[in-house]
């Protein structure tokens, strides 16, 4: 798709393009305020978020009251709702997303939202940290260890359930054909390390709603034997096994691909990948240090990754909600939006299988399509929301005399700097100079949004 | 569903207001019997018509046993007869005289007005029993008669009115003309201090009870706001809970196998609070799903 650049300077596009990867998209007054600080500046602010309570935790807890003691993924969703759609820390949020589709865990077989909630709430702890946290305390989170069966695994009869997803699925990963870096007798040893792990057995939530579920370890109920794990022959329990894991060149081969894909494009470069691989190496595994290298990348940088990347549900969702900016209460809308992803094909909290979410074109359908367009349309249609207000607000004052590209162009670029292709350009420059000089200027800025927002080119980012 | 508020009509009933998530409709007022939780009947149940609730916050009776109720989603006070009867309803969103921007809290003095807690105006809003704007007071802020978020309220003996000052972690008490009188409470979880205090209750017995929300506990105070007890909750079984996990068999060995034993004892997210002549105190244990009772001696006949 070759692009049109919308009446935006390079560093607002590429500010933007930065957002809206690191982040769920931008209004053009934050991309102003980053353009501020600096390209470089925003990257280290995205990657260094203090982790802790928002300070709207209270009035969100207050108003979804069900939503703080969460039985069920449905109780639960305002929780993540409200912070991908208004909190500061964008990378703090997608990092999290990221992680719940890579170390997926699902919310109908735990059927424990605060559980759901905790490992969320996990991932952006550690999330941009050292791989070898992430994965150990994953390998403690109780919930993993209930949604793949480990209470199951015994010294005498291991359960082969999370030995083998932690290799396959969440560390080294398999080819095409199916081929791991590892072998059977790698997943056995592995399950046999995991022996012993387990989550706690907890309260039945049915009548006094959840308690917090809690990781147990039964040394009693641990092998202790010697295990070969890919290579290494030793009395191995689960944090050497993660430690083992780590360390394996298809491990940083692995996370990378996966940072690549979340973060760059859905069809990976290897040539970048493998750089990437490098820098996770050289780093000890960090995230943070791999996320630097792609978003400081001249390949992240260039104009030919820009929009070729399917919006998710919840990019698509969230991003067009921080656009109308007009989350500053916890309200009825709020716990909404959660429904509106779900109906596009993204049950946040309740990924699919063990392999979380197929991202990509998988995303797209005939009637995914239409809820798109229509949940987008619909609301940037609020004229009353502060977002569209703004946006409004920018195509007036970018005057009264604009060719009809040229108001395409302030249209897009009040959206947030976005671009569209030649062809699309076209059809929007043709719809604007058949609109009437007469019309309503809010009226017709507001049809041209939702025009916008309606092209298959804003399922891109 | 999560009860909020919890009031005792004349003739002896429980009136147990329940919420949940928006999303979810598990909105009602269930009437119970005090003694043998026997459930009577429900009503206010889950919609945005007249009759219903949606977000529900607090309920009181007024003295002719009739029935208000606050919704900060339709931003309405509603009124019942007291076998869920719907009479009338009033109200409407924004911040002008008589209008409402989240109705948090809901008591009735001892003429029959009503006082309610505009919490997103910061305000405390007086009505006649028909529904007639009488006055307001309170202003955003942390300075003697300001709010921030408030949610609870409540009126003792001599009209005067108490609010559970949420985000400032404080409780205000103002005189029946909603002049400041005093207030006591700061931020923390030592005695005496709150993390959003979500109700205060003026006790039969004197005391002043407040549900420190965040903090999981319920404190009690005299009327100066000395601090006397905190209560972290003590529930055994109900008698439903104890019929569930009779035909549970399952169920009732996963709890006992979990060691919680002491843990299902606590509140959590205390929030409405009542107080019965024959010195009980109902308290609305808003996350367990569950009101604690708990028993003081009673009031002393009248002679």
């Amino acid at each position: 798709m070759t692009t049109t650049t919308a009446a935006t300077d390079t560093d607002t596009a590429l500010m933007a393009h930065l957002l809206r990867r690191a982040g769920f998209g931008a209004t053009r007054n934050q991309i102003d305020h980053y353009l501020e600080k600096g390209y470089e500046a925003t990257v280290e602010e995205l990657l260094n978020p203090e982790y802790g309570e928002p300070e709207d935790q209270d009035l969100l807890d207050r108003y979804f009251i069900a939503s703080t003691e969460a039985r069920s993924v449905g109780h639960a969703d305002p929780q993540w709702s409200w912070r991908m759609a208004t909190s500061p820390k964008q990378l703090e949020e997608k990092i999290a997303l990221f992680w719940h589709s890579l170390l997926a865990v699902g919310g109908i077989k735990l059927d424990h939202g605060m559980e759901m909630l905790t490992e969320i709430d996990l991932f952006r702890r550690v999330g941009l940290g050292k791989f070898r946290t992430l994965l150990l305390e994953i390998s403690r989170n109780p919930g993993m260890m209930y949604w793949l069966d480990n209470q199951n695994s015994h010294k005498d009869a291991p359960n082969e359930n999370y030995g083998r997803e932690l290799l396959e699925l969440f560390s080294m990963g398999i080819d095409q054909n199916g081929e791991g870096a590892y072998t059977e007798d790698d997943v056995k040893a592995a399950a046999r390390a995991f022996t012993g792990w387990a989550s706690k057995p907890t309260m039945p939530p049915f009548f006094l709603g959840p308690f917090p579920m809690e990781f147990r370890f039964d040394p009693e109920d641990h092998d202790e034997r010697d295990k070969t794990l890919l290579g290494e022959t030793g009395n191995w329990n689960g944090d050497d096994a993660v430690n083992i894991i780590v360390q394996q060149p298809a491990t940083a081969e692995f996370i990378s691909r996966r940072l690549y894909q979340f973060f760059v494009a859905d069809e990976p470069d290897q040539q970048e990948v493998r750089k990437l691989a490098d820098v996770f190496t050289e780093n000890d595994g960090e995230i943070r240090a791999v996320l630097r290298a792609i978003f400081n990348s001249e390949h992240f940088k260039s104009e030919e990754i820009r929009f070729r990347k399917v919006k998710s549900p919840a990019e698509l969702v969230y991003g067009t909600a921080r656009l109308t900016d007009r989350f500053d209460l916890p309200d009825m809308d709020t716990s909404q939006l959660a429904n509106y992803a779900m109906f596009m094909g993204q049950h946040l909290l309740n990924p699919p299988s063990v392999e979380g979410w197929h991202e990509g074109e998988e995303w797209i359908d005939s009637g995914a399509l239409v809820e798109r367009i229509n949940f987008a349309s619909s609301q940037l249609e609020r004229t009353d929301a502060p977002g569209v207000e703004q946006m409004l607000e920018r195509v007036r004052s970018a005057g009264d005399s604009l060719s009809p590209r040229e108001y395409v162009n302030a249209c897009l670029d009040a959206m947030g700097a976005i671009q569209l292709s030649d062809r699309t350009m076209n059809i929007l420059t043709e719809h604007a100079a058949g609109q009437s000089i007469h019309q309503d200027q809010r009226n017709r800025a507001t049809e041209m949004f939702q025009l916008i927002a309606s092209t298959p080119d804003y399922q891109y980012c | 569903m999560n009860p909020v508020d919890v009031r005792l009509a004349r003739d002896g009933n429980l009136y147990v207001l329940s919420r949940s998530n928006a999303s979810n409709k598990n909105v009602r007022i269930s009437v119970v019997t005090p003694i043998d939780s026997e459930f009577l009947f429900e009503f206010a149940n889950w919609g945005t018509e007249p009759g219903k609730a949606t977000q529900p916050t607090a309920m009181d009776f007024g003295p002719d046993d009739r029935l208000y109720l606050a919704d900060e989603f339709t931003q309405t006070i509603s009124v019942f007869e007291k076998d869920g009867s719907f009479l009338t309803r009033w109200g409407e969103e924004g911040s002008g005289h008589g209008q409402f921007n989240r109705p948090s809290g809901l008591a009735v003095d001892s003429a029959g007005d009503l006082f309610v807690v505009d919490h997103l105006n910061a305000r405390v809003q007086k009505w006649s029993p028909d529904g007639q704007h009488l006055s307001s007071f309170g202003t955003f802020g942390t300075g003697h008669g300001q709010f921030n978020f408030p949610w609870g309220i409540s009126i003792d003996d001599q009209d005067h009115v108490w609010i559970a000052d949420w985000r400032n972690d404080r409780i205000q008490r103002f005189s029946p003309e909603g002049e400041f009188v005093s207030a006591f409470g700061s931020s923390g979880n030592a005695d005496g201090q709150f993390d959003r205090p979500s109700s205060v209750h003026c006790g039969r017995d004197g005391n002043i009870y407040v549900s420190d929300w965040r903090n999981d506990r319920v404190q009690v105070f005299d009327r100066d706001g000395t601090h006397r007890e905190t209560l972290v909750g003590s529930a055994t079984l109900s008698r439903w809970c104890q019929e569930f996990l009779d035909v549970n068999p399952e169920q009732a060995g996963w709890r006992e196998n979990s060691g919680m034993a002491e843990r299902e004892k606590l509140f959590w997210r205390p929030a409405g609070i009542e107080t019965g002549p024959d010195g009980r105190i109902y308290i609305a244990d808003s996350c367990r799903h569950r009101i604690q009772i708990y028993q003081r001696a009673p009031e002393p006949a009248l002679v």
